[in-house]
């Protein structure tokens, strides 16, 4: 069984996530998880040295209650639980929130369908964070590259065949206003995102030039340009506020990141998605908790199997033989 | 494969050149220096992950050049092995520090990056740590098997075990913490994307690696007096697979997935 799973294994990382999920999920794969799980409890049945050696006991247990919480909670778990246990809940599936708006349906391509929740979520504020300072890249065609760091003032040298590069200002949303026959160039405070950078070249024959550089539309170099100009942001977090309403009543509230999820009423909320063009909406990813806990029981049961087995067995005989030695001894 | 002009580069080349001279001068016969040369690697190698720490403003474990520089500080562990678990082969850890330490000096780039939303989780170093260090211990059990198949033996006047013996102890060792690496990783999964297992193919390897060594326990167990040999092939096997899940998954582009960023 487990060479086989092995090479089952191996075969799985060769197709690709999402191929690998479903192939682990048909039909064959259900009835070998199957088998796989009965013998694991058939071994704990024949060989007594599994019962009585409680490292051993823990790690075989701690597969089964693993197997068996995934099994719980993959999607033919949920629908068997619908079926026959009357628990209507939905695997997993997306939601998209406005800024300001309150959602509760689910979207599942598996289902076709949309899917209600009990309760409704609202999106109070999205927002990203991004690592500051940001940085312009300049990359010359002999492959020379400089990473400056975006801040009004800042000058930077780029060798003796090019000149000097000055930062003159950043645009957190740059737009273009006319005023009488002039073109001027704004940060707009209002909806939008469109960052900038405007920085001045003094060339080595002492021409001085001024251009934009634009996060969103990156420029392509000319047949005579010598370098490449790129702006870049990184961002370190994404955050949607959320608020969890029931009958009108707001019963939870939570700001969810990557690695900060909301967990109310049987199901789990990520931070997946936004809205990349303004930021004016978020994209949660849903997945129901069925199954969770016997996993993560399974996992403490593992753990704790193979270290008492694998460490501490041995340390505490050992501890134990040289007591015994000592008390010979005397 | 480039050399790096930088105190980063140089700091990796001192420490590469200490782990080789130990172990040229230990293999000569002159061990007293050959230990301190080893020292001296490692010293060199803790200041070169600690500027990188600086130098990257978080614990540097994010990517394959960090992992390698993280493994190249192996002298305590060496130290371990022999004082507590009695399992010798410093020399074959002299030239390990070294081997580790060559892609984070001539393959990898150097370039600092900022830790994705994904990576800011109080998981993320344990979890690293921990394969890590599982890596170094299976690592050398694939040594200790290596030397058993080749039937090579030390002297056991330092009352040091024997190979077969000896990678039992690495793999029982190694085997808990790519256990808690496997688990831990899988909790980080349900925090981070939504699901503790996503079948992704860094996922897979890591279980099909942790399943060969359940696999070498179980055949040990059942045969492991009779076809001693084939136990250490099981090690080898496993070695294979950790090479693959650590390397070839990140490196190749027939296994994107979500760990794609560890390149």
């Amino acid at each position: 069984m487990i060479v086989l799973l092995i090479f089952l294994s191996i075969y799985g990382a060769f197709v690709g996530a999402a191929r690998a999920k479903s192939f682990f999920n048909s039909l064959p794969l259900t009835v070998y998880w199957l088998v796989f799980l009965f013998t694991l409890a058939a071994g704990l049945g024949a060989f007594v040295r599994l019962v009585r050696e409680p490292g051993l006991l823990f790690m075989h247990l701690g597969v089964i209650v693993v197997l068996l919480g995934g099994m719980a909670g993959s999607e033919r778990g949920h629908e068997i639980q619908r079926r026959f246990l009357g628990i209507d809940k939905i695997q997993s599936g997306s939601m998209v929130i406005g800024e300001g708006e309150s959602e509760n349906l689910i979207t599942s391509d598996k289902y076709g369908a949309m899917w209600k929740l009990p309760f409704s979520i609202k999106l109070k504020d999205f927002r990203m964070e991004y690592y500051k300072p940001d940085y312009l890249r300049v990359q010359t065609r002999s492959g020379v590259g400089w990473k400056i760091p975006v801040e009004a003032g800042v000058e930077y040298s780029l060798g003796e065949d090019i000149g000097e590069l000055r930062i003159v200002r950043a645009f957190e949303n740059f737009k273009i206003t006319i005023e009488g026959d002039k073109r001027i160039a704004v940060d707009d405070q209002r909806e939008g995102v469109n960052p900038a950078v405007q920085v001045e070249i003094r060339h080595r024959d002492g021409v001085i030039t001024s251009e934009y550089v634009f996060e969103r539309f990156p420029s392509r170099p000319g047949p005579e340009d010598k370098f490449l100009l790129t702006y870049r942001r990184i961002i370190r977090d994404y955050i949607s506020d959320l608020e969890v309403i029931r009958d009108g009543k707001v019963v939870a509230e939570k700001s969810i990141e990557v690695n900060k999820p909301l967990h109310f009423g049987g199901y789990h909320f990520y931070q997946s998605s936004y809205d990349a063009e303004a930021g004016q909406y978020t994209v949660l990813s849903v997945t129901s908790d069925t199954g969770l806990r016997f996993v993560y029981s399974g996992y403490l049961m593992l753990c704790g199997g193979v270290i008492w087995h694998f460490w501490l067995r041995e340390i505490l005989t050992k501890r134990k033989l040289r007591r015994a030695e000592r008390n010979n001894g005397n | 494969m480039e050399i790096k002009y930088t105190l980063q580069g140089l700091l990796i080349y001192i420490a590469m050149g200490g782990y080789l001279s130990a172990f040229m001068t230990t293999a000569a016969g002159w061990k007293r220096t050959g230990r301190v040369l080893f020292f001296f690697g490692f010293l060199t190698s803790c200041f070169s992950y600690g500027y990188r720490w600086y130098d990257a403003g978080h614990v540097p474990l994010q990517n394959l050049f960090e992992v390698f520089l993280c493994l190249g500080m192996i002298y305590p562990f060496s130290l371990f092995c022999r004082r507590v678990l009695r399992v010798g082969g410093v020399l074959g850890d002299m030239f390990l520090g070294a081997v580790v330490l060559f892609p984070a000096g001539f393959i990898f780039n150097a370039e600092p990056q900022h830790l994705p939303p994904a990576l800011q989780s109080r998981l993320f170093v344990p979890h690293v740590t921990v394969y890590v260090l599982s890596y170094l211990f299976m690592a050398k059990g694939s040594f200790q098997a290596v030397m058993q198949l080749t039937g090579r033996e030390y002297k056991t006047e330092d009352g040091l075990l024997r190979p077969e013996e000896a990678t039992y102890r690495m793999i029982r060792v190694g085997f808990v913490l790519l256990t808690l690496g496997l688990i831990l990783g899988s909790w980080w999964g349900k925090l981070a994307w939504g699901d503790y297992w996503g079948w992704d193919p860094k996922e897979i390897w890591s279980l099909a690696s942790w399943l060969v060594y359940v696999g070498y326990f179980h055949f040990r167990y059942m045969f492991g007096k009779r076809h001693a040999r084939i136990n250490s092939i099981w090690v080898i096997a496993g070695m294979a697979v950790i090479i693959i899940t650590l390397l070839w998954v990140n490196l190749s582009r027939l296994f994107s997935g979500l760990h794609s960023y560890a390149v």
